[in-house]
């Protein structure tokens, strides 16, 4: 990994139509290369959205982004994908493939329309399923994987993209620890080899831990960026989250650590849906 | 759904599995029993049921088997949905007494100035009534019964008729002749056409019958069996009909079927012969190749009624031309 | 590599079966011809009526019958793929109806040149598939897959409502031959209609083929789809475009016949060949082998009377569903 590209965000406005405030206002953030940025925030502050826009799922009303000096709207996907490789939320195997296959659709933007695949691109496949550490289940096919072993099979597609930028919307929702675990400490590999990494996730104590900076959202702007150690404060966090809560130290690393508090007394609702008792 | 999982779960899915299956080739293996339902029927208002050729009912009731009205006063005014029955209304001179027909009802070419009151086959019962009819004669299909219970609850008498075969036809004459009042023109007009079939007959008689085959229609293909009066008439005309053995009046066959039988020749139409000459599969039939095509009148031959005579005589001059001196 | 011999064999297999069954079908009908004089009929020496039945009545059917079968199978396996739901078929989206209004249509007016019943159908099949995108993108987004079913529901409800009405008004002869028409049949296998629909299956059939890959990333869903570099909107129109038109054109020649584009490919996944492209080249074969023998069986069950086509492919797809159920189920 030689020079990797830096991820860009300028005063990007996005707005849904059925929906009256923008999803996304005036949001701007970059990341840049060697380490992890987290994008962070409640449900509905527009993290998703903003891999959205990046993908062009949904068009911006104002702002642009932009992929080193290149503007993404002036790219085709599949330049796009030869600069970045993003892992969606979400994703369903709806018809199986073995994992070898699978991992290889990550080569689809260095493909032409006909021909085999060549040296570089097995290469690249079995050098991402090597670091994505999903050497055994090459062979399986993708409806027989676990959730642990599916999350870290479609990064290992996104690595076979060999792009410098890796954005990741929620990789570790429904995982246990281990498997979180794993998958934090691989992306942290993967920053410390050059890569710019962004990564969108609701985990901020994991995300603490690992991310060198950290943008949080909330109602479609940003509500704080900076360190861990700027954004994750005791008051911006309570605001943002509308829920009483502490941030402490953790014993081992010594990075910010947040601890939800018990709801507040009865008679006072939170702002926010809640769940609580009080 | 979790009935239909536990029902799945409970009886082997084999089961299903080939029962499902055997049924289904079942049904499809099931031979046409000759009965008169006829390969292909799809549901289409075809006749459920008909004569094959033989019994014909009785002079004093209708083919639904009711009495017959037989004082003319009651054919005041009267409305045919019945094209057989209009042509030969018109036959016996008795069109004066016509205030209706169906749109089907197209000959002669006066008969166009009768005004159409709809479908003769599950009638517009308002537009009929409208017309204020004392007589309605009816098409005898199943799909007319309702009509004719209908009719006879507003107190308008009704007469069901078909023709399918050349005795029906006379049957006909004779039954609408008393119905109308005019029961000497109806006997003269079926002894014409009688007179005529018999002459047909006598002149192709010593002749080698021509085999034949009929196709009606080509999509897909139907041809005359021996449920049509065309069957008959092929016969009279010194024809042998190849798929005589096919109960139903147009069956359903293949190309290869014909091919197999191996007619003498193929009766079409000026238009389907067109059609025939300029369609490859049909190049299969021997007929087709060495173009052994007769010509027919769809306007002659196409419907059982008074022209059942002029029908016979056209077709004998065709399958035959060598008897033209001998037929009428 | 492993996948990959797999598919090799199927394809072969498949291969070798259609050889079989082509040869079987031009031998077996009302009239037998024995095999061995087959290939000398087919080169024209030998009797003159056994030379015309093989030529001009079997090749024909035999030859569109393949056409149709392959070109219902490419066209289903990409209708999967874009639509990401393995039991679609061409036919929930609008193609059918569309087709069968304008031939109906067509058919109802006294027209009975085939190849004037082939334009409507296909043009009719076309219009719909034209109509359904249309509304889906005025409704959401034309690649939304949800979207695109439910305007192809619609689209084929309205569509059998027309035909209902324009056959309520007609001559028993002429609905019995739509609906005849519609129940799907090789019979009018003409070799005019046999070409329109070869070069049909040759030219869309190539496209298909042609964005395959792209396929094999639209199947991953929207945003996977747009990450790995596709322009989903673009692609997957295009694909479910094409890939409807060759359904129509397969339907303009043969009528309607349901489940070959539905279980062919599901075949054909199973015995190996996951990405689209293999899998549209196996789904190809099988499902020629699947529809000659289809055609087959229809005129030679109930002779001399023939089944219509899609009666006898219906009758597969009845142990496909249960077999499918048994797998929920389990």
């Amino acid at each position: 990994m030689t020079t990797s590209h830096s991820l860009r965000f300028d005063r990007v406005t996005v707005q849904y139509p059925q929906r009256a405030t923008p999803a996304l206002n005036g949001v701007s953030l970059s990341a840049c290369c060697g380490e992890i940025t987290a994008v962070v925030g409640p449900n509905g502050s527009g993290k998703s959205t903003l891999v959205r826009a990046l993908l062009k799922r949904v068009p911006l009303s104002a702002g642009s982004m932009f992929i080193g000096d290149t503007n993404v709207a002036d790219i085709t996907p599949r330049d796009f994908a030869q600069l970045a490789a993003v892992v969606p939320q979400r994703e369903e195997p709806v018809l199986p493939l073995r994992v070898e296959e699978f991992v290889g659709l990550g080569r689809h933007a260095h493909r032409a329309a006909f021909g085999a695949m060549r040296a570089a691109d097995r290469r690249a496949v079995s050098d991402a399923i090597e670091r994505a550490g999903v050497g055994d289940t090459a062979h399986r096919r993708t409806d027989e994987l676990s959730g642990g072993e599916w999350q870290r099979v479609r990064i290992a597609r996104a690595l076979a993209q060999e792009a410098s930028l890796l954005v990741l919307d929620e990789p570790t929702a429904f995982l246990d620890i281990a498997h979180e675990m794993a998958v934090f400490e691989l992306l942290d590999a993967l920053a410390r080899d050059g890569r710019t990494v962004l990564l969108v996730s609701h985990q901020l104590n994991l995300v603490a831990r690992f991310a060198a900076h950290m943008v949080l959202l909330n109602n479609g702007q940003v509500a704080a960026a900076g360190t861990v150690d700027d954004v994750m404060r005791g008051e911006i966090l309570e605001r943002v989250y509308d829920w009483p809560l502490v941030v402490t130290r953790d014993p081992a690393i010594g990075a910010p650590a947040l601890l939800p508090l018990r709801g507040r007394a009865h008679g006072s609702k939170p702002t926010r849906g809640t769940k609580g008792k009080p | 759904m979790s009935f239909l999982h536990a029902r799945l779960t409970a009886h082997p899915l084999r089961y299903l599995l080939v029962s499902a299956i055997a049924l289904t080739l079942a049904a499809a293996c099931s031979r046409d029993t000759g009965g008169a339902k006829g390969a292909g029927a799809v549901g289409v208002s075809t006749p459920a049921s008909h004569a094959t050729g033989g019994p014909v009912t009785p002079a004093d009731t209708d083919d639904f088997g009711a009495p017959l009205p037989t004082d003319a006063r009651f054919a005041s005014r009267v409305v045919s949905l019945n094209p057989a029955a209009t042509e030969v209304i018109f036959a016996i001179g008795a069109e004066s007494k016509l205030v209706g027909r169906s749109r089907w009802d197209e000959f002669p070419a006066e008969a166009q100035k009768i005004t159409p009151l709809g479908d003769g086959v599950r009638p517009n019962l308002e537009a009929v009534l409208g017309a204020k009819p004392t007589l309605v004669i009816l098409y005898a299909a199943a799909e007319n019964r309702a009509a004719a219970d209908a009719f006879k609850n507003a107190g308008v008498r009704t007469i069901t008729l078909r023709v399918d075969h050349i005795a029906q036809f006379m049957s006909l004459c004779t039954r609408l002749g008393i119905a109308m009042g005019a029961p000497e023109r109806a006997r003269q007009v079926a002894d014409s056409v009688q007179r005529t079939l018999d002459a047909v007959r006598a002149a192709t008689r010593g002749a080698k019958p021509v085999r034949v085959v009929w196709p009606l229609w080509q999509s897909p293909v139907l041809v005359v069996g021996r449920g049509s009066y065309l069957d008959e008439l092929i016969e009279i005309a010194g024809g042998e009909n190849v798929f005589h053995d096919m109960s139903a009046p147009s069956p359903p066959v293949s190309i290869e079927e014909i091919a197999k039988r191996d007619p003498d020749v193929v009766v079409a139409s000026a238009k389907t012969a067109t059609t025939l000459r300029a369609s490859g599969p049909w190049r299969a039939v021997a007929a087709m190749r060495d173009n052994h095509i007769v010509l027919n009148d769809p306007a002659v031959t196409g419907r059982p009624s008074v022209v059942l005579g002029m029908a016979a005589v056209s077709l004998a001059r065709a399958l035959h031309p060598e008897l033209a001196g001998s037929l009428p | 590599m492993r996948g990959a011999r797999e598919v090799w064999l199927a394809a072969g297999v498949g291969a070798a079966l259609l050889l079989l069954i082509a040869v079987a079908a031009i031998a077996i009908g009302a009239v037998r011809v024995p095999i061995a004089d087959v290939l000398r009929a087919l080169s024209g020496s030998g009797d003159t009526s056994v030379v015309a039945i093989v030529r001009d009545l079997r090749l024909p059917r035999v030859l569109l019958a393949g056409c149709v079968g392959a070109g219902l199978a490419m066209s289903g396996g990409a209708l999967q793929g874009t639509l990401r739901n393995p039991l679609a078929e061409p036919y929930l989206l609008g193609v059918s109806g569309g087709a069968a209004v304008g031939a109906v249509l067509l058919l109802a007016l006294g027209v009975s040149d085939p190849s004037l019943l082939t334009l409507g159908a296909f043009g009719g099949a076309a219009a719909a598939t034209l109509l359904v995108t249309a509304i889906a993108r005025v409704v959401g987004g034309s690649s939304d897959t949800r979207l695109l079913l439910m305007a192809g529901v619609v689209v084929g409800a309205f569509s059998n409502a027309a035909i209902l009405v324009v056959l309520a008004d007609s001559p028993p002869e002429r609905i019995r031959g739509a609906l005849w028409w519609m129940m799907g049949s090789a019979a009018d296998a003409t070799w005019p209609a046999l070409a329109r629909v070869a070069a049909a299956v040759a030219i869309l059939g190539a496209l298909l083929l042609w964005w395959a890959r792209d396929l094999d990333v639209l199947v991953l869903g929207d945003e996977p789809a747009a990450a790995l570099g596709v322009d989903v909107d673009r692609a997957a129109r295009r694909v479910f475009l094409v890939a409807s038109w060759l359904a129509a054109a397969t339907v303009a020649a043969a009528g309607l016949i349901g489940f070959v584009g539905l279980v062919v490919p599901n075949l054909a996944r199973a015995l190996g060949a996951r990405r689209h492209r293999p899998m549209m080249v196996v789904s190809g074969i099988y499902g020629a082998v699947l529809l000659i023998a289809a055609d087959l069986i229809a005129r030679t069950l109930r002779a001399p009377a023939e089944l219509p086509l899609g009666a006898v492919t219906a009758i597969i797809g009845v142990p496909f569903f249960l077999m499918r159920l048994r797998k929920l189920a389990a």
